[in-house]
C-alpha cells in the first residue's frame, strides 16, 4: 500500500535528516579521510626511514666473487644502491674493526658476509652472515639471494658465458608482453578489494547504526508512539534506508573528493580500479544490495537486543561474512568458476563481493549474475520481515533478553 | 454506533493468559475507564484494540467496521511507556510525529503551534527534547496524540508524573474534547482520577473483566452507607449499633454503617454525646472501594492468595 511507502518514507528521512545535520556527521567526513590521510602518510614516512642491506661488507679472498654479490646486491634494490665494502678473508683486523661496527650506534653497517673457500675444489664456499640485527630478516634473505647469483654468475663465466650474456639470461622475464596496457588481474583485485573495505567500513559505522537506533528508540520507548500508527517492518525499513543513505552520502562526498583529487591532481594519478561502465554499474548494485542485507541483518541484531552492550557482544556476527568473503577471495580470483566461487556468489552474505569478483575476473554468465541479484534481493526481503517479527514480539515482552528458542517461537507469533 | 467495541477477546503470551473474554464498547461523546491493578491486561487490550498485536480470538471493531489499519489515522494513543527523540526539536518532532498520522506538513505544523499554545509551552518550541522538564516532555506527547484530531483517545496512565496545575489542565482539555464529541478511553490503576471524569467503566483484574457498565449506574448498584464526619469532642458515639466499622483520624471519621438508613440516628448519637460537628456527609462509595470489594469476590482473588497490588 502507499501508506506504507509513506510511513517507510518519513522514518527515512527523519533518520536522514537527524543524522546529516548532526555536527558529527560533518567531523566524520572531514576527520576520517584526514586520518586515513595521516596514516598512509606516516606508513611511508616510516618505511621510506626503514633501511635493509644499505651497508654491507664482504670477506672474501675472492675479489670477483666478492664483486658479482656487489652488483646482484645492487640490482635488488636500484632505488637505494647500497654500500658494499669488500676486505680480503685473512685480514684480521678488518674483521675486528667491523665487528666494533656493528656494536656502535655510529654506523650504519647492517652486517658481514664471511665467504670461506671448501677446502675440497669444485665445492661450494661457506657463507657465514654476521647481522647487526639478527631479525632483520630483510637484509639476510637479499644477501643470500645475492649469494646464490653470484654463485650462478661464477659457474656461467666459467663455462665460458661472456657478463652480457650472462646478465640477458638472468633478467627477470616480463608476463605482460602483448597483452597492452590494461592489467586486467591487478584492476580487478583492486575493485573487488576497494569493494571489501568500502563495505566493511560502511557496515561497521552505519549498519551498526541502524541496530543503535533501533535501540536508542527501545530504550527512550518512542516506539510505542510510532507503533501506534506504523508496522514495525515499515519503521525497520525506513531505519535501514536512512541510515545506509547517511552514510551513502558519506561514501560519495569522498568520492568525489578523491575523483575530484584526481582530475586535478597534477601528480597525474592513475585510477583505472573500474574496467569498464558496465562493470562500474554492477559495483554500485551489488555494493547497494549488499549493504542493504547487512543493515537488514543489523536491524535484527537491534531488534534481538536491548542494550548497546548486549549488542556489541554479537556485533561479530555481522562482521563474520564479511570477514569470510575476503578470505576466499584470492581464491576466487584464481578460479573464478570454481565451485567455492560458485558456491559462494549465490550464497546471500558473500554474493555481493565474491559475485561482482567474478564479474570481473571471470565469466559467470547474465543468468548467474542475475540469479545471484535475486537471492539477494529476496533475502534482505525475508531478513527484514523476520526482524520486524523478532522486534514486534521483542517489545511486547521487554525486559528479558531473549534465547534462541524464544526467538524461534516469537516467530510464529502474529 | 459505538467507536471500540471488543467482543470476546482473549490473548495468551506463552503460558500467561493476558485478556480473557474481554467485551467491551465505548460509546461517541463518553469517557471510558478501563481500570485494574498492574498487570492486569490494560495495555494488552488497547495494543490489540489498535492492531500492535492480534488477539488469538474474538473481534475487535473500531468505527463500526472490523479493525483495519487505516482506521488508526482516527485514533490517538498516548502510551503508558512513551518517549520522545532527545535530540529533535519539538516542532520538528510534532511535525513528524502529525505526518505518521497521515498530516501534511504544512497542517501538521499549524496544529502543533496551536497546541502548543494551548497546553502553555509555546517557549519550548524550538528547543530540543531533552531541554525540557518532564512535565513539558509530557505535554509533548498528550499533543502528540491529538495532533490529527482523532475520534478516538486512547490515554494510558496520563497523568502519573504530573503536577497538579498541569494535570487539571490536561483534564480540562480532555472534557472539551469530549464534549466535542471525541470518545476518550483512559487506563489508569489509580481509580480516584477517573472517578469525576468517566461516564463508564470496565474494570479489570487478572485479564477478566469483573465489573462493567455506567458510573452513575455502578454506584448506585452500591448502598450510600458511607459517612465522612469532622468533630471535635467525645469520640464514645463511634461506638453506636449502627456502625459497622470505622476509622478515626484524630477528628475526621470515615464511618461505614450498617445501613444507609442509620446515618441520621449516628448524628443525633453524635450531637447528643456533646460532640461538636462542623461536617457530616452521607457518601456513595469510591470506585477503589467499589473495585477492592468486588474482586475478592472472584476466584481469581483467591489464586492470587489474596493481594491486590492495587
Amino acid at each position: 500500500m502507499s501508506s506504507a511507502i509513506t510511513n517507510t518514507f518519513l522514518i527515512a528521512r527523519r533518520e536522514y535528516l537527524e543524522r546529516v545535520r548532526a555536527k558529527s556527521f560533518l567531523v566524520m567526513t572531514v576527520l576520517i579521510p584526514a586520518l586515513m590521510g595521516a596514516a598512509i602518510f606516516g606508513i611511508a614516512l616510516v618505511n621510506r626511514n626503514q633501511k635493509s642491506a644499505q651497508h654491507v661488507a664482504v670477506l672474501s679472498d675472492d675479489p670477483a666473487f666478492a664483486a658479482n654479490i656487489q652488483a646482484e646486491l645492487a640490482a635488488a634494490d636500484t632505488a637505494n644502491k647500497p654500500v658494499v665494502d669488500i676486505y680480503p678473508l685473512h685480514d684480521a683486523s678488518a674483521r675486528a674493526n667491523l665487528d666494533t661496527q656493528l656494536k656502535s650506534k655510529g654506523s650504519d653497517l647492517d652486517g658481514y658476509l664471511v665467504v670461506t673457500p671448501s677446502s675440497t675444489s669444485g665445492q661450494r664456499p661457506i657463507f657465514q652472515w654476521v647481522p647487526r640485527v639478527t631479525s632483520d630478516v630483510i637484509t639476510r634473505g637479499r644477501v643470500a639471494d645475492a649469494s646464490r647469483g653470484a654463485l650462478i654468475r661464477q659457474k656461467l663465466a666459467a663455462s665460458g658465458m661472456s657478463a652480457p650474456q650472462i646478465d640477458d639470461l638472468l633478467a627477470s622475464v616480463d608476463l605482460s608482453a602483448g597483452n597492452g596496457k590494461s592489467d586486467h588481474a591487478g584492476a580487478a583485485v583492486a575493485s573487488a578489494w576497494a569493494m571489501y573495505f568500502l563495505m566493511y567500513f560502511i557496515i561497521l559505522f552505519y549498519g551498526m547504526n541502524v541496530a543503535r537506533s533501533i535501540i536508542e528508540e527501545k530504550t527512550s520507548r518512542i516506539f510505542e508512539v510510532l507503533l501506534a500508527t506504523i508496522k514495525p517492518e515499515e519503521m525497520l525499513a525506513g531505519k535501514v534506508i536512512g541510515v545506509g543513505s547517511v552514510g551513502l552520502t558519506q561514501v560519495g562526498i569522498w568520492l568525489a573528493l578523491a575523483v575530484g583529487y584526481a582530475k586535478f591532481s597534477t601528480a597525474g594519478l592513475d585510477i583505472h580500479m573500474l574496467p569498464s561502465a558496465g562493470q562500474c554499474g554492477l559495483f554500485a548494485l551489488f555494493f547497494l544490495l549488499g549493504f542493504l542485507l547487512y543493515a537488514s541483518l543489523a536491524a535484527a541484531l537491534g531488534a534481538m537486543n536491548n542494550s548497546e552492550q548486549e549488542l556489541q557482544q554479537m556485533q561479530i556476527f555481522l562482521m563474520l561474512p564479511l570477514i569470510f568473503s575476503s578470505m576466499i577471495i584470492f581464491n576466487v580470483i584464481t578460479s573464478p568458476d570454481g565451485v567455492v566461487a560458485k558456491a559462494a556468489s549465490f550464497f546471500p552474505f558473500t554474493a555481493p563481493l565474491i559475485m561482482y569478483t567474478r564479474v570481473i575476473v571471470g565469466k559467470p554468465g547474465a543468468a548467474a549474475v542475475a540469479g545471484s541479484l535475486a537471492i539477494l534481493v529476496a533475502t534482505i526481503a525475508i531478513v527484514l520481515w523476520l526482524a520486524s517479527r523478532i522486534y514486534r514480539v521483542g517489545i511486547l515482552m521487554y525486559g528479558k533478553k531473549p534465547n534462541l528458542p524464544e526467538i524461534l517461537r516469537w516467530l510464529k507469533y502474529s | 454506533m459505538p467507536i471500540v467495541e471488543l467482543q470476546n477477546i482473549r490473548k495468551v503470551y506463552d503460558t500467561k493468559v493476558a485478556v480473557e473474554g474481554l467485551t467491551l464498547a465505548i460509546e461517541p461523546g463518553t469517557m471510558f475507564g478501563l481500570l485494574g491493578p498492574n498487570g492486569s491486561g490494560k495495555t494488552s487490550s488497547i495494543r490489540m484494540m489498535i492492531g500492535m498485536t492480534v488477539p488469538d480470538s474474538g473481534t475487535v471493531q473500531l468505527f463500526g467496521k472490523p479493525f483495519a489499519r487505516t482506521s488508526l489515522h482516527k485514533v490517538g494513543y498516548l502510551p503508558e511507556e512513551r518517549g520522545l527523540y532527545k535530540k529533535m526539536k519539538v516542532l520538528d518532532q510534532l511535525i513528524f510525529l502529525g505526518q505518521l498520522h497521515g498530516l501534511d506538513e504544512s497542517t501538521a505544523r499549524k496544529r502543533s503551534l496551536a497546541w502548543c499554545e494551548r497546553m502553555e509551552i509555546a517557549e519550548a518550541i524550538e528547543k530540543k527534547t531533552e531541554e525540557l522538564s518532564k512535565g513539558m516532555q509530557q505535554k509533548i506527547q498528550f499533543i502528540a496524540a491529538l495532533l490529527h484530531e482523532p475520534d478516538l483517545i486512547i490515554m494510558d496512565e496520563p497523568f502519573s508524573g504530573l503536577d497538579p496545575v498541569n494535570a487539571e489542565l490536561l483534564m480540562k482539555t480532555l472534557i472539551e474534547l469530549r464534549a466535542a464529541g471525541k470518545a476518550i478511553l483512559f487506563s489508569t490503576h489509580r481509580m480516584d482520577q477517573v472517578e469525576k471524569l468517566c461516564d463508564s467503566i470496565a474494570i479489570i483484574f487478572k485479564g477478566k473483566l469483573v465489573l462493567s457498565g455506567g458510573m452513575r449506574e455502578i454506584k448506585n448498584r452500591y448502598p450510600r452507607n458511607r459517612v465522612q464526619m469532622t468533630f471535635t469532642g467525645p469520640d464514645s458515639f463511634l461506638k453506636n449499633p449502627a456502625v459497622a466499622s470505622f476509622e478515626n483520624y484524630t477528628g475526621i471519621a470515615e464511618i461505614k454503617l450498617t445501613s444507609p438508613d442509620a446515618a441520621q440516628s449516628l448524628l443525633h448519637a453524635a450531637v447528643a454525646a456533646g460532640a461538636h460537628v462542623n461536617r457530616f456527609e452521607v457518601m456513595e462509595p469510591t470506585l477503589e472501594e467499589i473495585f477492592i470489594e468486588t474482586v475478592k469476590g472472584t476466584p481469581e482473588y483467591a489464586e492470587a492468595g489474596g493481594r491486590i497490588d492495587v
